[in-house]
């Protein structure tokens, strides 16, 4: 893991376009392909805006600072271009596409990865999608139908991770994925992602989390807090554990010691 | 351009008056005569709508249709041969051929008719209208123009009764099941011309028919208008499918006049496709009359440009438990507009009534507009309506999900067109009518 970083951040400052307040204050971040790195934070800490960032969400604009995906301007891509670039975000609240199934959406999606005048060979794309379902073990019918419309918070979920599975992303961020799932979809999203970074291992991965229970079925290789906007933390998965024990608060007040200096 | 004087013989020009009907109705049997000329009357005498007319709010008639410019097309011959036929229409027919018959009818006149001997051998009757005058006079007599759409319907159930050239008859027997769909497609295609239509569908008590309709034409520089009346009558326990594309070219001016009456325990599924004409005006009809009665409407419409569309349907329900569910989805792009006005009516001894209607539309650019208008009319205390109708713009939120899978915006829009119109067709059985009305929403989404 001493290949040069898939993601690096650097002083990354953001807020929600059109307003004053800054979300992120400067966010330093480096991601080795294969790594699992979690970032952890109170609400409103910015964690979530950082993802949301990373993919090139209208509704934020990068206010100062860097980040380079792949040795690539990341700030300088498109949404979409990112996208085909290899950032996955699995999203907190996946939207629904009435009408348009799973399977048509996937197509569509690899589709928009080749060169125009060149077609997605349907049967191939077929024996892809089947053997993802198979290996996340999901239902072939599950495809069939439109995408998230409908869906409980836990096929939500899965239809993000059978997405990943298909597009099979160099980094994959995954925001608050575990917000509003009982136990047993979370240890469904862990079991994906687990199988498909084991399958890839080359696969980058960025849990945005609240809370520390993911990380007993994901075991992150490296934990961030971020407190306001900024990274107060890093260090390996003790960290989580010292969140269990004791919350956000001491970074809270390291938080407000600081601005006040 | 100046509106017409307000009073009677409004609508009367140079070429669309008594002179037109004589032509007509000169030869034809003296039942029908009588009728054309008492629909002439009832012409004559009702007044061109306006926009003070609550149905007609929305589209100026004063404006959107030049009478005085047109004249009816000439009657003019019997079949012409497939090879002579526009290459539209061949294309749009070859594309599904598979049929239990077929008519073809172009500008105004049916020049090709066909069923398969099984079904004739049955007692089906599939032919044009003309014919049907000779060969079938007491089924016409009892049906055309009479019970579903009589001509003192308004303005232009009369005209067409008057003066309709020609169309489609399709009889299907008690006890008999068409397994295939009857195919009409209309082909329209002199500018400033006139062309009044119909067709007639009856299904006998426990018959079960499909029929599945297309009309095209080319572009207009000059306005060409296109008035069809259909009318369907299902008898008891009968299953009627009924499918209509509508894929004129810009310059037309198409105005349909749909109705169903749906007999005891009977089903009646339509689909409405609304695509093409420069101004389109859907009158559609279903009368639930005999308890029992289902009726399912769809309905789908696209417009890009200028196009205008004014969908303004009703439910009646005139016996008890009877149901009707309609879903109308639009999609509005560039400078476009639509109207939709639906109501559902129940009669005080409908009780035990299941009716509900939704519409709603997609604006897709900042210059299209969309006015949805549901209402209810209910004099019954034991029924279960309900009614809604939104106008809403594409997601951001959905947009964004889509871009951060890889598609440009340009994709996810029109993926998410798709999805909002494909959602109606998902409703009803797939076959080639939905292929068809697929493969026409692709191309208007290639322009956008």
């Amino acid at each position: 893991m001493s290949d040069a970083p898939i993601l690096k951040t650097a002083g990354l400052r953001a807020r929600v376009t059109d307003e004053e307040i800054e979300i992120l204050k400067g966010v330093d971040l480096e991601i080795r392909p294969g790594e699992i790195h979690a970032i952890m934070g109170p609400n409103g800490s910015g964690k979530s805006t950082l993802a949301k960032v990373l993919a090139g969400h209208p509704g934020y604009e990068v206010t100062g600072g860097s980040a380079f995906f792949d040795g690539q301007d990341l700030l300088e891509l498109e949404t979409d271009e990112r996208a085909r670039s290899g950032v996955f975000m699995a999203f907190q609240y996946p939207v629904a596409i009435p009408g348009v199934s799973i399977a048509n959406f996937l197509r569509t999606a690899l589709q928009a990865r080749l060169e125009d005048g060149e077609e997605l060979d349907l049967f191939d794309f077929q024996d892809i999608l089947l053997e993802r379902m198979e290996l996340l073990e999901m239902s072939p019918s599950f495809a069939e139908r439109a995408v998230n419309d409908g869906f409980s918070g836990g096929e939500k979920k899965r239809n993000e991770i059978l997405q990943m599975a298909v597009l099979e992303p160099a980094l994959a961020i995954m925001d608050e994925t575990d917000s509003g799932l009982d136990i047993d979809a979370l240890k469904v999203v862990a079991r994906g992602v687990n199988t498909l970074q084991k399958e890839r291992p080359e696969m980058a991965v960025l849990l945005i989390t609240h809370y520390q229970r993911l990380l007993n079925y994901i075991q992150p290789d490296f934990v961030h807090v971020i407190v306001d906007g900024r990274i107060v933390r890093s260090g390996g998965p003790e960290v989580a554990l010292s969140l269990e024990e004791g919350g956000y608060r001491e970074y809270r007040q390291l938080q407000s010691t600081a601005s006040a200096a | 351009m100046q509106a017409p004087a307000a009073g009677p013989l409004e609508g009367v020009t140079a070429t669309i008056n008594a002179a037109a009907v004589e032509r007509l109705a000169g030869g034809e049997p003296d039942w029908l005569a009588e009728r054309r000329w008492r629909a002439w009357e009832a012409y004559e005498r009702t007044p061109i709508p306006t926009t003070r007319l609550e149905e007609w709010r929305y589209t100026d008639l004063s404006r959107t249709l030049d009478l005085d410019a047109l004249s009816p097309a000439a009657r003019g011959p019997g079949a012409i041969s497939p090879d002579a036929w526009p290459p539209e229409l061949r294309q749009a027919m070859r594309e599904d051929w598979d049929a239990a018959g077929h008519i073809v009818e172009i500008d105004g006149r049916v020049v090709h008719a066909d069923l398969t001997p099984e079904a004739a051998a049955q007692g089906v009757v599939l032919a044009s209208l003309r014919e049907a005058v000779r060969a079938h006079p007491d089924l016409l007599r009892e049906h055309l123009a009479a019970r579903a759409i009589p001509p003192d319907q308004g303005k232009f159930s009369a005209l067409n009764a008057a003066l309709w050239t020609d169309g489609t008859v399709l009889f299907v027997p008690r006890n008999v099941t068409l397994p295939l769909p009857v195919r009409i497609t209309r082909w329209v295609s002199d500018p400033a011309a006139a062309y009044f239509t119909r067709t007639l569908v009856i299904g006998e008590d426990w018959s079960t028919l499909s029929v599945v309709e297309e009309i095209l034409s080319p572009h207009f520089d000059e306005q060409a208008f296109f008035l069809s009346a259909t009318e369907v009558v299902a008898g008891d326990n009968s299953t009627t499918h009924y499918a209509s594309v509508q894929r004129m070219g810009l310059g037309a001016f198409h105005m349909a006049l749909y109705r169903s009456l749906v007999g005891r325990d009977a089903r009646t599924d339509s689909l409405h496709v609304t695509l093409g004409a420069s101004t389109a005006r859907l009158d559609l009809n279903s009368e639930l009359a005999a308890p029992g009665a289902h009726s399912h409407i769809l309905g789908l419409y696209f417009g890009s440009e200028d196009q205008h569309f004014d969908h303004c349907t009703s439910q009646n329900h005139a016996a008890p438990h009877a149901t009707s569910d309609l879903l109308y989805k639009g999609a509005l792009d560039d400078a476009s507009g639509s109207v939709f006005r639906g109501i559902i009516r129940v009669s005080p001894g409908a009780q035990r009534t299941d009716a509900y209607q939704t519409n709603r539309n997609l604006l897709l650019s900042e210059e299209a507009s969309a006015h949805a208008l549901p209402n209810l009319e209910i004099e019954a205390d034991d029924v279960r309506c309900s009614h809604g109708a939104t106008v809403g713009q594409l997601e951001e939120e959905a947009l964004f999900y889509l871009q951060s899978r890889g598609l440009s915006r340009r994709r996810a829009e029109r993926l998410v067109v798709r999805g909002f119109l494909q959602d109606v067709l998902q409703r009803r059985p797939p076959g080639s009518v939905t292929e068809k009305v697929t493969r026409a929403i692709e191309e208007k989404l290639r322009a956008h």
